[in-house]
């Protein structure tokens, strides 16, 4: 056999000598049998479909509460900030009225001494 | 509803997922020719064939989610099959090597083809390398094209190309040695 028209005369011949053949009628039984026979049920990846699914579900809400949690503590810190710098600002004021007053005490103290004595 | 005869293979796929055994029978009664050929073909032992096709079904079975459609069952069969029987081969070369003359009782089988001649051509396809006997069933006895060929092997179109060129060849150089030696 040569050439394009041999060719084509095998693979007529390969067509029809690979036919379908039947595997018998306890065939299907047999598969059905052994089914039977297993533990596993098809739904088996559905559900373990459904645990990846719950999975990946609690680990987004972990994430999302760790994101929370976090932003939580930082709107704590810069409250804590704000109230320091409140205090200390508080206490600057305080100082300032102080020193103030003494600065006015001992002003007056140095002006009132030389009256007392131009009195004498 | 059980698996008719008048149910599309997507509509059992569907009952046989929510669980309907009849479904998955009927199922494998609609697709055990073309799985158990392919096995036969493949293995070119009936015991090993049947135990394969079987396999076939049940890893079917356990993974019938992954299965989404009528024409994807098809390709998973007919993947499924054949990387099976190449590994099983891979393991058991006894079974590469013997390839009987009497797997010869095809259902189309016309009366005016050459009984001894398509059963020389069966025993010669057994004859070839796994790959390309496999490139060769899916060519001739599923009539694929070269394409759906390399998609279900998960190999190069080249190489299913060259397969196909080498095979003929040497199934065309065989058939003339048996020619010349009965002449």
């Amino acid at each position: 056999m040569s050439g394009g028209r041999n060719d084509e005369e095998l693979e007529r011949r390969l067509r029809g000598a690979l036919g379908a053949v039947d595997p018998g009628t306890g065939f299907a039984p047999g598969v059905l049998a052994r089914i039977a026979a297993e533990p596993r049920r098809p739904e088996r990846p559905a559900r373990a479909g459904a645990v990846v699914g719950w999975l990946a579900f609690g680990l987004a809400a972990s994430v999302i509460i760790a994101i929370l949690l976090a932003h939580q503590w930082q709107v704590q810190r810069l409250e804590q900030g704000r109230e320091a710098r409140r205090q200390l600002i508080e206490a600057l004021r305080m100082t300032d009225q102080k020193l103030n007053l003494a600065s006015r005490v001992v002003n007056g103290e140095e002006h009132g001494a030389p009256q007392e004595h131009s009195g004498v | 509803m059980t698996g008719d005869e008048e149910c599309t293979s997507g509509e059992l796929l569907t009952q046989a997922l929510a669980g309907e055994r009849a479904a998955f029978g009927a199922l494998v009664r609609r697709y055990q020719r073309p799985v158990y050929s392919l096995a036969l073909r493949m293995l070119s032992d009936r015991h090993a064939a049947e135990d394969l096709a079987q396999e076939v079904f049940l890893q079917l079975y356990r993974n019938l989610a992954s299965v989404s459609s009528e024409s994807h069952l098809g390709f998973w069969l007919r993947r499924v099959t054949l990387h099976r029987a190449i590994d099983r081969l891979r393991r058991t070369p006894r079974l590469e090597q013997f390839a009987p003359e009497e797997l010869g009782d095809v259902a189309g089988e016309s009366a005016q083809a050459d009984p001894l001649l398509e059963r020389r051509l069966r025993a010669l396809v057994g004859e070839l390398s796994p790959a390309a006997r496999a490139v060769v069933l899916l060519r001739y006895q599923e009539d694929l094209d070269p394409v759906e060929i390399a998609r279900t092997l998960r190999m190069p179109l080249n190489t299913v190309k060259s397969h196909l060129k080498r095979s003929l060849a040497q199934l065309r150089e065989r058939m003339t040695e048996r020619v010349e030696a009965l002449t």
